[in-house]
């Protein structure tokens, strides 16, 4: 009996202290690594989508409900002497090996996109990895949401030989932005003006 | 202070971890795609391993024996998450390189097989100089297979091309296959020499990779 109940208040000890520890070193690192993920994952493809635009769109981030769903997205808005001239948010679509990240850029004015990027994304080396190449996401610039399919869909993007999955996630993830982003587009208009 | 050279040089070449105890493959296998990616799990393993050598040795007298696995897996784990966290926060590229691969090192056997096997009988100096040396020589093997398999995939030696005009790389290397592949052929090396050196010195030789029962000792004979 005695040696249970060592047993048991050696082993809460341990595990106390090593919550404690972790929970403080938690907090300690919390804010960093939050602006390491938005330096090292969508900083780079936030360049690439959005254009013509004189603030910080990772600093004047914002947290959106989204529509039919219990999670929320965060936009990054472009803005350019005040008013708002574009939006991008990160949106994830099925790939061959896993979630696609991709960074969707929208020119509010027009609707139309204004370029993607990929942010994360586990595809085949040279195969399917050649979603994040600028060959193929410079063919979303400009497109309006409705021509931003494979063209055996009708649409104008040019699959990559070899790595059907891999493009067809990356336009199905176009697509739901483009959704989203027409079901936000009051709450957008509320916020930034 | 020779006891401790004993303990730290051990893992360097006659108990290298990955080769000779054939330990810890996992990782060895998975984030040796380049000479960088080995060098930095190696780093996390250092830090992770001597830390939980040291921890398990001060309390070592403190825990009950039936419980003692459970102690030392949590003491690794939070050691991990550790890690993890400095990682992402200091440098978040090698974390997103390293992956899956940094929470695993929790059930990387080195680390519960050192714990089991020596810290938790050895007083703390010597613990740490045992897992200083085991963590080298983990770090040590994981460049060699990375730098290998970078050379032959990608011709390059940490991201800098060192490939002759002309190379053209085996992109076969540089994937999961090539990881089996050179590993295979590394312990095979390893083996003939550990075998040419026996000759020398005019023992027989041994098939397989070698070690004693102090490193290991799951079995509880000495």
């Amino acid at each position: 009996m005695k040696e249970m109940i060592k047993m048991m208040v050696v082993l809460s000890v341990i595990c106390g202290l090593s919550g404690l520890t972790l929970a403080a070193l938690k907090n300690a690192t919390e804010a960093r690594i939050e602006e390491q993920v938005l330096t090292y994952v969508q900083a780079p493809s936030l360049t690439q989508v959005l254009h013509d635009y004189d603030n910080n769109p990772i600093k004047d981030r914002k947290k959106f409900a989204r529509p039919g769903a219990e999670d929320e997205i965060t936009l990054f808005p472009a803005m350019k002497d005040g008013k708002l001239t574009g939006l991008a948010f990160e949106i994830f679509g099925k790939g061959y090996g896993g979630n696609i990240g991709v960074m969707v850029g929208f020119d509010t004015a027009s609707g139309n996109l204004s370029g993607i990027g990929i942010t994360t994304m586990k595809e085949t080396p040279g195969i399917g990895a050649r979603i994040a190449k600028h060959g193929f996401t410079s063919q979303f610039k400009g497109l309006s949401p409705g021509r931003a399919r494979l063209k055996a869909h009708n649409g104008d993007i040019d699959a990559i030989a070899g790595a059907t999955i891999s493009s067809t996630g990356t336009v199905t993830a176009v697509q739901e932005a483009a959704k989203l982003f027409d079901a936000l587009k009051p709450e957008i208009a509320k916020t930034w003006p | 202070m020779n006891k401790l050279w004993k303990e730290f040089s051990k893992g360097l070449w006659k108990d290298l971890p990955p080769f000779k105890l054939v330990l810890g493959l996992c990782p060895v296998l998975a984030v040796t795609s380049t000479a960088e990616n080995g060098f930095g799990m190696g780093m996390a393993v250092i830090f992770v391993l001597t830390l939980s050598n040291l921890l398990v040795s001060l309390v070592r007298n403190l825990i009950p024996a039936k419980v003692r696995i459970a102690c030392f897996i949590v003491i690794a784990a939070s050691l991990v998450v550790a890690v993890e966290l400095l990682m992402q926060a200091y440098v978040y590229p090698l974390y997103q390189q390293l992956g899956i691969f940094v929470p695993l090192i929790v059930v990387n056997c080195i680390i519960l097989g050192r714990a089991e096997a020596f810290a938790s009988k050895n007083p703390p100096l010597p613990a740490i100089a045992d897992g200083l040396g085991m963590g080298i020589g983990f770090t040590m093997s994981l460049t060699f297979l990375g730098g290998l398999r970078e050379f032959f995939g990608h011709g390059q030696l940490f991201g800098h091309h060192v490939a002759w005009a002309g190379f053209e790389p085996v992109s076969f290397m540089a994937e999961a296959p090539g990881a089996f592949v050179s590993l295979g052929l590394l312990l095979c090396a390893m083996n003939y020499f550990t075998n040419l050196q026996r000759k020398r010195k005019g023992l027989a030789p041994i098939d397989g990779p070698t070690h004693d029962c102090g490193s290991c000792g799951a079995c509880g004979s000495k």
